[in-house]
């Protein structure tokens, strides 16, 4: 039962993700952590973090998720659902391409969702925010200087990741 | 598995110079995904693909950039498995996008089962308070390069704004998505040109 409940919430979040893995977060934390209480909070932002220090999509959070739900068997089951409607997708228009990118409804499409994606992805921020970095000036300096070097200097991810990890356990020490 | 490098059935109008084998495109993809971090598997991708093997033109390999913007999911999965199915049907596609997931996967796993059996370490919580300080930083930064590129007009910022309070709200995030991309097609789709400041 909650096998299929995986897939089918995972098979879900795979099929909007428009824009990119990132747009998963929305949608996995309302609901994998609100509605299904499957991680904590915290887990769910560490299961972010993990995905993405481990090289590959940043979508393989699924791996953590489902193998908190149900195991190994849980963890395949939805590491697969989450690729499979991209996939699927993929696969099919990559035959009708030229169709495709010449269909100005699909173009307006996409300039519909894309305000729609930076509008969850602010929403997600605030609410991973106020349940962590909110209280604690020294976090949230953190959160800046992340922030900065990751837009203004577009240094790699998997640094700001690791060295924000680094840098919280030295402030604790 | 047998090794066909040249295959005769090729149809012609294709321009792919060289056909891999099965063996050789599961190599490649294998690599990328270990080698690769979100975006940056798109850069490892064409390297291998179009530069180092030219079994894609640079405009195919465009193409499917394109493709991979249009539809759901991660770019760089997207652009593999769209590669795959060019390349070699729906057999490479299928192989693309499991080889391309198998070093993730693995890692993530020994990651998932390190961290539920040592992640309550009490030392470990600042390291783990300061990754919550870089997710949020990733998130913020995500939406600031996708609003940067597509709140181009006043409606697309106006629906930015009706789809902000809605998500504040607790609306369904699927029918939110949807619904604004239903909003795009029917209004959106002539592309307009009254960018802002």
């Amino acid at each position: 039962m909650n096998l299929l409940r995986l897939a089918l919430v995972f098979g879900k979040i795979g099929a909007v993700v428009f824009g990119g893995g990132f747009v998963m977060i929305p949608f996995i934390q309302r609901e994998v952590v609100q509605h299904y209480g499957w991680l904590t909070q915290q887990q769910f932002v560490d299961a972010i973090a993990l995905g993405q220090i481990t090289p590959g999509p940043i979508l393989i959070s699924a791996t953590f998720i489902g193998y908190k739900v149900q195991g190994l068997t849980g963890a395949v089951v939805a590491t697969l659902a989450v690729f499979l409607p991209s996939f699927l997708m993929t696969a099919l228009a990559a035959r009708q391409m030229m169709r495709l990118r010449r269909n100005p409804r699909v173009g307006g499409f996409i300039r519909g969702v894309l305000p729609a994606v930076v509008a969850m992805l602010l929403v997600a921020a605030i609410t991973i925010a106020r349940s962590t970095v909110w209280f604690d000036w020294r976090l949230l300096l953190l959160m800046v200087v992340a922030l900065i070097l990751l837009v203004r200097y577009k240094v790699d991810a998997v640094y700001v990741v690791v060295g924000s990890g680094i840098a919280g356990f030295l402030l604790e020490c | 598995m047998p090794d066909r490098d040249v295959a005769p059935d090729i149809v012609p109008e294709t321009p792919c110079p060289s056909r891999p084998s099965l063996p050789a495109l599961a190599q490649v993809m294998l690599k990328v995904g270990a080698t690769g971090f979100g975006m940056g598997m798109v850069g490892v991708l064409q390297q291998e693909v179009v530069t180092r093997r030219s079994w894609l033109t640079q405009e195919e390999f465009a193409d499917g950039l394109a493709l991979a913007n249009l539809l759901p999911g991660p770019i760089a999965v997207d652009v593999a498995v769209y590669v795959g199915y060019r390349l070699r049907g729906w057999i490479g596609a299928t192989l693309c996008l499991l080889a391309l997931l198998v070093p993730a996967f693995v890692i993530m796993l020994g990651l998932t089962i390190a961290y539920l059996r040592y992640g309550q370490v009490p030392q470990l919580h600042g390291a783990f308070k300061g990754l919550n300080a870089a997710v949020i930083a990733l998130v913020l930064s995500v939406a600031y390069r996708i609003g940067k590129s597509s709140l181009k007009s006043a409606a697309q910022a106006a629906l930015a704004a009706v789809a902000l309070v809605a998500a504040f709200l607790h609306a369904n995030l699927v029918v939110l998505v949807l619904a604004c991309g239903l909003v795009g097609a029917l209004f959106l789709s002539s592309r307009p040109k009254t960018v802002m400041p």
